[in-house]
């Protein structure tokens, strides 16, 4: 009868005025955490395939960068007027350096750079263009597409939301 | 129970009444709703759309995307040509706006910053999946207010 009696109390608490704080409080943390801290994502688009399929879901931490700077190969989410859409990219190249494709080979300042995570062909040239201050220069991981159908090039680092979880 | 009469009041005044933010939201609706297509559109709703359109827009309109190759100043018929135009190229078209920022620079004037995405299916069966940060300048007058200028803000720099 005891564990009867719990476990209705469980599931139809008494509204008592301790149950409706508890209920406020852990309310208010999951609207500041997820709205704020940690947001939800559904990818949609293919331009960070094999890394991030199209459909996949995820959360961007938000406090990533809180006191450190975005990383080269660092995945990032770029936001546009909110956060309710963003771009997912990966920080090729941060300011100051000169950045360039050679027959869909990285070239950062004219060395050759290492990109274990594309995987598709690519054969992209771009002249080199030097990545302005306060910017990163972000590419999606799949340019196994024309480079004009592909978005790319220099943000501000103020535009950068966070991370993904995983 | 004058205070919970007040209280009714400020309720009924915030939640009910038109207040100028959510009027200038209802232009953003109306071209949103007129610039999606269905595959089932007749002829007549396509017409009556793109005149309609054209009506949401202050005469001249500017538009300001140097990288589309769309800016000047435009006449209502011209946006509404140009829509139609653009419109005729999809079988099914979707538009819509995300994290609207409504500011009042000045008396009758709204700058909205918002994300835009434009989703559809071509004629030719290709995906669509256009997203742009927008600047826009609406004017009121007579009441209503008007589209008078769309910038496109430039996110990635190639």
């Amino acid at each position: 009868m005891a564990v009867n009696r719990r476990i209705r109390q469980f599931f139809f608490p008494s509204l008592t005025p301790t149950l409706l704080i508890r209920v406020f409080l852990v309310s208010l943390f999951a609207y500041l955490f997820f709205g704020y801290v940690c947001t939800p994502f559904t990818i949609q688009g293919i331009s960070m395939e094999p890394t991030y399929p199209d459909g996949g879901f995820n959360f961007c931490w938000r406090l990533r960068y809180l006191f450190s700077e975005p990383k080269r190969h660092d995945v990032v989410a770029v936001r546009f007027a909110g956060s309710q859409v963003m771009l997912l990219k990966r920080v090729v190249a941060r300011e100051g350096e000169h950045v360039e494709f050679r027959a869909g080979r990285l070239y950062l300042d004219g060395k050759e750079v290492e990109e274990p995570y594309v995987r598709f062909p690519c054969s992209w040239n771009l002249p080199s263009r030097r990545v302005e201050k306060d910017c990163v220069y972000v590419v999606g991981d799949n340019r196994n597409m024309p480079i004009e159908d592909h978005h790319f090039g220099q943000t501000s680092k103020v535009r950068i939301m966070g991370v993904p979880l995983w | 129970m004058g205070v919970l009469m007040v209280i009714i009041g400020i309720v009924f005044a915030v939640t009910v009444l038109p207040s100028e933010e959510k009027r200038v939201k209802k232009r953003f609706q109306l071209l949103s709703e007129w610039v999606s297509k269905s595959p089932e559109e007749n002829p007549i709703t396509m017409l009556q759309k793109m005149k309609d359109i054209g009506t949401l827009f202050f005469e001249p309109c500017e538009l300001k995307a140097p990288h589309e190759s769309l800016s000047g100043s435009y006449t209502r018929q011209e946006i509404s040509a140009y829509a139609g135009s653009a419109r005729s190229h999809f079988s099914q078209l979707g538009l819509k706006f995300y994290d609207l920022h409504i500011a009042f620079p000045q008396k009758e004037v709204a700058k909205v910053t918002l994300t835009a995405r434009l989703i559809g299916k071509s004629m030719t069966g290709d995906q669509v999946d256009e997203i742009r940060e927008l600047e826009c300048l609406l004017k009121k007058i007579d009441k209503k207010w008007f589209f008078s200028q769309i910038e496109v803000i430039e996110v990635l720099k190639k």
